[in-house]
Order: structure tokens, then sequence, then C-alpha cells
């Protein structure tokens, strides 16, 4: 949590977020029948859809507004207008670019990624296991240049998928060759580790990082999947190579 | 005659869930899993129980059970390892411990706190589950006359005390939470007329928003964010010696432990406030009736047996309204609602009739997972320990995939995930800005509790609010919101003041004249 001193200043916008965020509830609420006929049913105000969403959009303008309205009393107009001037100036950069921020872009965009670009089309060993080399060597060496460089070169690798998956590659390249996208999540996964072997061969503990981080990021992904895909007989999200693959051992075998 | 049977039922129940060894296995393995998740700082037990109702997904309802309480239990208790041996509180639940849980193992005396916080936690786990079967029938007796305007005040009240007692900042803001978890609890077609809310024509929100995912979102990825960015590292561990159970030290306060069980059932049965709250205040009362509260802070061992009772007490309380009226007492508790829910149990008070022996069941499961985390924490904690040494940068993305696989399997829908992504990162904003998550997901919850006898009640009245006045439940109710909202406006807060100073003026003026007039 913040500081008191700028969370009031926070307080202001959020204020002023939740008081439109309400606004915008209730206009909508506003639009569901109250009085009108739907599905054949007459309303009445008090078993209309609207009631609920009503009363809890108006709780939320008024709470914003309160809030807003609170803040703004208690940093006062001179100190706000100081907020909206930094808000304009060289500083917001910096701060923006700073490294709590930079590791921050990196489990955001390694989640955003992992949830809406690889688990509905890799396989989830796959994907989860690129989730974990990426997450776990990004973060436990500790090292803020590393961080900056693998960060990176994971982005250009995420691009690449992207524009693989949006221009209709997959499909091109899937007639071609079974488990195309697959295939490639296993090569983005060892390019990724031999660069990131390459950042950190000269220091000995970061070596020794490297071996643990790739030894967890490779078993887990099996360990918790084979708990879900094989005991709780949970189908997973994309079922590619490595699920093809485990299926013909496990049904081979049991 | 009732009350013998039941006890009969009672012992029934924890004999046959004690022979079977899958349940023993289960009992055991749930339970380290628990003290594990509370030992590592940044995992807390709402967490553990969260991803674990994944796991308990193809299980049998009993079974199911005993897995969440065992990690429920575990959890609550393993958060006194960290906060006794690196000074970090495992939950926020322990945090009250470490204040003098640390210097005892400072003074070499970790084994001794370490073995008193686990029989303390036993015992305040027990007490709290014989009051959870004796005032259980009390409660689900008067839910039974309750109508839809008390059940739709009741959820409001839920989520305003949630909201004013968790925000650690404004209480507007924990407000604010709750009222946005009753907007999300609004998206989807509305049970009474099906008519769609919020869906923007997305047919996977036609039946509304999943309640797991947004509990895994707003309580799990907010804490990978915050450990992960923060460059969270736990310090090196206090070394201890033999763990002893401290008996003697037990007998000798057994008022004491009667008073923090008292609040940490008290205090568990508020809807939506948890064990760090009951912790904290039952500190605050050994401090306060203490011979020697200049002791409080330096490794005092009735301190430590305080928290400790407490915050285990908060469980069986938290079970109190969480059964009989469907209303959860922590946020853990609102996960066991979610499990509870996916495996076709509604609480509320036609449970005793639906389910006749589930509340017998739940005690029972809490006395097994007592005594198995009395038994873990007396002989395994030295290798429970050894988890304070995972780097968290190794457990929080393997965290990470347990949430995600974790909300995509309870309902096979990717869309879930769709959904818990965004809900975790707005809650990290929200908390980065003083928000509490709590009221939030508890809306999520009693939303359409709320929602649905509203409608009902205005239904069944013709529009009017006149029930509210007229039943005594309903009017106690709307005054105890009312009270609740005022007390917090700030020229109500001033004019209560003014009255509690000029009380007090008047107090020893009264005094001094009685000799007088004598």
């Amino acid at each position: 949590m913040m500081e008191k001193e700028k969370l009031r200043k926070a307080d202001i916008y959020s204020g002023a977020i939740i008081f439109l965020f309400g606004v915008w509830i209730t206009s909508q609420a506003l639009k569901m029948p109250m009085k009108d006929s739907w599905g054949g049913v007459q309303n009445v105000w008090y078993v209309s859809p609207a009631l609920f969403p009503l009363f809890v959009g108006s709780m939320i303008t008024l709470l914003g507004a309160f809030l807003f309205r609170t803040a703004l009393k208690l940093v006062g107009v001179q100190e706000f207008v100081k907020t909206l001037r930094w808000l304009t100036s060289k500083t917001l950069f910096q701060f923006l670019n700073s490294l709590p921020n930079l590791r921050f872009y990196a489990i955001v965009t390694l989640f955003l990624s992992f949830v809406y670009l690889y688990i509905p089309r890799i396989d989830f060993f796959l994907c989860a296991a690129l989730f974990l080399v990426v997450f776990i060597t990004s973060f436990y060496f500790d090292d803020a240049t590393i961080l900056k460089q693998l960060f990176l070169f994971y982005l250009a690798g995420t691009l690449a998928f992207l524009i693989f998956f949006v221009s209709g590659l997959k499909s091109l390249l899937g007639k071609t060759l079974p488990f195309a996208h697959d295939i490639l999540t296993i090569v983005f996964i060892v390019v990724y580790c031999v660069y990131a072997w390459q950042l950190v061969r000269q220091h000995a503990t970061l070596r020794k990082k490297y071996r643990t981080a790739m030894i967890v990021a490779f078993i887990a992904p099996f360990v918790v999947g084979m708990i879900f895909k094989y005991f709780l007989l949970v189908p997973m999200p994309s079922e590619g190579l490595i699920v093809t693959f485990l299926d013909y051992l496990w049904y081979l075998e049991f | 005659m009732v009350v013998l049977e039941r006890i009969g039922v009672y012992f029934q129940t924890v004999f046959h869930l004690a022979s079977d060894p899958i349940n023993i296995a289960i009992l055991f393995g749930s339970v380290m899993l628990g003290i594990m998740f509370g030992a590592m700082p940044g995992l807390t037990s709402t967490l553990g129980v969260a991803l674990l109702t994944a796991l308990t997904y193809g299980m049998d309802t009993a079974t199911a059970m005993v897995c969440l309480l065992a990690i429920y239990v575990g959890g609550t208790y393993g958060g006194s390892y960290a906060s006794i041996l690196i000074n970090i509180p495992g939950t926020a639940a322990s945090a009250a411990t470490a204040l003098d849980g640390y210097p005892l193992a400072c003074k070499g005396e970790g084994g001794r706190a370490i073995g008193l916080t686990t029989t303390s936690s036993a015992i305040g786990t027990i007490i709290s589950m014989l009051f959870l079967v004796s005032i259980s029938p009390l409660i689900s007796f008067f839910a039974l006359q309750f109508t839809s305007f008390e059940f739709f005040l009741l959820a409001f009240f839920g989520i305003l005390i949630s909201g004013t007692l968790t925000s650690p900042d404004l209480v507007i803001k924990g407000w604010i939470a709750g009222f946005l978890g009753l907007f999300l609890a609004c998206v989807g077609r509305d049970m009474l007329q099906f008519y769609p809310r919020f869906t923007f024509g997305i047919s996977e929100l036609d039946s509304g928003v999943e309640v797991v995912p947004v509990l895994i979102g707003a309580f799990g990825i907010p804490q990978i964010i915050q450990v992960l960015k923060e460059r969270f590292q736990i310090g090196e561990t206090q070394k201890f010696q033999r763990i002893l159970p401290e008996f003697g030290t037990i007998i000798r306060n057994i008022p004491r432990i009667v008073r923090s069980a008292l609040i940490g059932v008290g205090i568990g049965s508020v809807p939506g406030i948890g064990e760090d709250i009951a912790a904290w205040v039952s500190y605050g009362a050994a401090k306060n009736t203490a011979k020697h509260p200049e002791r409080f802070g330096k490794g005092e061992i009735k301190a430590v047996l305080a928290t400790e009772v407490a915050n285990n007490a908060c469980v069986g309380g938290a079970m109190i309204p969480l059964l009989n009226l469907g209303i959860p007492g922590s946020p853990p508790a609102a996960m066991l609602l979610g499990a509870l829910m996916l495996h076709g149990v509604t609480p509320g008070p036609m449970i005793t009739f639906e389910h006749p022996t589930f509340i017998t069941e739940v005690a029972a499961i809490l006395l097994l997972a007592s005594c198995t985390m009395w038994v873990v924490g007396m002989l395994m904690a030295k290798q429970v320990v050894k988890v304070l040494r995972i780097p968290t940068q190794i457990f929080m993305p393997i965290i990470g995939v347990l949430c995600i696989i974790g909300s995509y399997a309870l309902g096979l829908n990717i869309f879930n995930l769709y959904l818990m992504l965004p809900v975790g990162i707005i809650s990290y904003f929200l908390i980065e800005m003083g928000y509490p998550i709590a009221p939030l997901v508890i809306g999520v919850i009693l939303g359409p509790m709320a929602d649905e006898n509203l409608r009902r009640a205005l239904m069944v009245s013709q529009g009017s609010f006149l029930p509210i006045f007229t039943r005594p439940v309903a009017l106690i109710l709307l005054l105890t919101i009312l009270w609740t909202v005022f007390s917090q406006v700030p020229y109500f807060k001033k004019r209560k003041n003014q009255l509690v100073d000029k009380i007090r003026r008047r107090k020893p003026v009264k005094i001094k004249m009685d000799p007088e007039e004598g």
C-alpha cells in the first residue's frame, strides 16, 4: 500500500474513476426494463432486473463522489494541481521506468501472454514450462540488467508468436507439419534457455541459480499437469504434442 | 435426550472419519500443505483453500470438506512459524504473534514458542468447534424465522461491516470494494426474469461471474505481483531446539485461553472479518489485563498464547454464520462457501433439513484437523520449517500456474481465466490504493442473495418497504446498518465523541460530590 500522503492524492483519481463507473452502471441499469414488457411479462418496478443494479450503481456513484470530495479537501486544490503537473512532466517517465515498475510490467506481460495467447493455442505442458522458465529466470537471478534483457527477448518472441497466430501461418503450417506451433514453442524455449545461459555463464552463483530454475521450471508443469490430467481427469485447456505423447505412454502402460 | 443424541452422532462421525485411512492420509497431507502455505510469507490460507478447491472437484463432499478444513486450520496455524522464526508473519493472522514470538526465538526459546502456539492453536480450534456445535441449532432456529427482507438486510450488513472493519485506510474504501463486488454479482442473466445484465452480448457471461476464478484472481494474482515486485526476501531463520507441548503453561493460563477463544469465536462469526483482527484484539485484551504489560513485545509467552488461541478460534467462529446463514465469516470461509456450492451444499437455515448431519460432520472434521495439526506441529515442525528456505522467486511462479489451472479446472472453461486475470490485476491496484479485497469477494458471494431477496421481499409486500419497520429482526438489522454507516460520518463521529466526553466529565464530579453529601 502507498504512503498516506500519496494515498490521498491517488484517492482523488480513484474517487473520480469510481464515480464515473457508478454513473455508467446507473445509466446502463436505466436502459433495463422497469415498467415495460420483457419476455411477455409486464414489469413492475420492484421486480425489475434494473432494481439492484440501480441501487448498486447509485451507491458506487455516491461513495465515489464522497471519496473524491474527501481526498480533494484533505490534499487541497494546489497540491492537486501539482499532481496534475507531475503527470505531464518528465518525472512521470522516470517513475514509469523505475525498477519496481519494470518488474510489474514483466509480471503482467507474462501473465497476459500466458493466459490470452499461449494457453488457448499451445499444449498446456509446453506453455506452462515456457511461463515458468521465463518467470523464474527473470526474477530469481535478481539482476535488473538481466531482467531487462530476458524480458525484451521474451517480448520479441511473444510478438513473433502473435504474428504467427494472427496472420494465419498456424493453419498454413499445420497442414504440412503436425503440431507446428508446439514445435515452434519448444524451439522458443530452447533458444530462450540458451540466451539466458549466455547471460549468466560468467557468474558462478547465477549458474547455480540457472540450474535450479531449469529443474523447477521443467518438473513443476509435469507434476501439476499430470495430477490434473490423469488423476483428477481434467482435460487440459489445449492438448497438443506433449499431451498426445503422455496419453500414449499413460494408456499404453496402465 | 436431543443433546445426548447429538453427542452420539458427533462421536460416531469422528470415528467414522478417523477409521478411513484415506481420510487420515488426506487430513495429514492437507494440514501439512496448510502449514506450508501459512508458513511461507506471501501465501495465505485463503489462497491455499482456493487452490485446493480445484483439487477437491472430483471428491465427495465429506472428503472435500476434510481436505479444505484441514488446510484452513493448518494455514491459520502455520503463519506462526515465520512470525516466530524470521519475524515476518506468514499470514496476516499471525502478525500479532511476531511481536512476542520472535523475541522469544532470539532468546533461544523458539522451540518453546512453537510448542506453545501448536498447543494453543489446537485448543483454540477445539473450543470454537464446541461453539459451532452448540450455537448452530439456536442460530438456525432464529434464521428460519427470517424472511426475504431480513436476508437482504443481512447480506447488506455483511458487506458493510466487512468493509468497515477490514479497510486499511478510509472506511469508505471498504464499502466501495463491497459495492464493486455487488456489481460483479449483477453480471449475467437475472434469476427472476432472465434478463441479461452487463453481459455485452458475451454468451459466457450469461450465467454470471463464476465465484471461484474471481476469488483466486483477487487473492492470488495481487499476492504474486506484490511479492515479486517488491523483491521480497525471506530472512535468516532462528534456530530452535526441542518442541514441547507446554501443558503446564496452558493449564496456568486457562482463563486467558477462554477469553481469547471467546474473542476469536466472536470476531470470526462477524461476516467478512478474519483471523488477523481476532489476533490483534486478543493481543490487546491480554496486554490490557496483564499484570506486567511492559513485558509485551519483549517475548511474553502470554501474548503468543492469546494471539494463537484467538486466530485459530476464528476458524470455528467463521463457520457459524457460513453454515447457518450462508454468510462467510472470514475470507477463507468465503472460499469454503464457493467450494460447498460446487459440491451441491447450499449453506443457510435450510442446511439442517437438507443435510441434517452436515454441521456435526464439520465439527468432527475440525476436531480431527486440530488433533492432526497438533501431531504434525509437535513431530514435524523442524522439517516444515525448511520450506522457509525456498526462495519466493521460485514458488511464486508455480503458484501462478496453480492459480491458472485451478481457475480453469473448476468449470473447464478458458473464459474463467480471461476473467480471473483482469480481476487479479484490478485487485492489485485496489490493494495498492488502500482498498480491502475481502468485502469485494463477500460482495460477489452475497450479491445474488441480496438481489433475489430484495426483489422477492418487495414482490410479497407489493412494493412496500413497511415490513422492514414492522418486523423486529429486520428493524434491528436496519438500525445496525444505519449505526454502522452514521458512526463513520464525521459530523456524527464528532457528536458521539462530544457525548462520550460529556459523560466522562460528569463521572468524577459525582464521585467528588458523594463524600461531601455524605
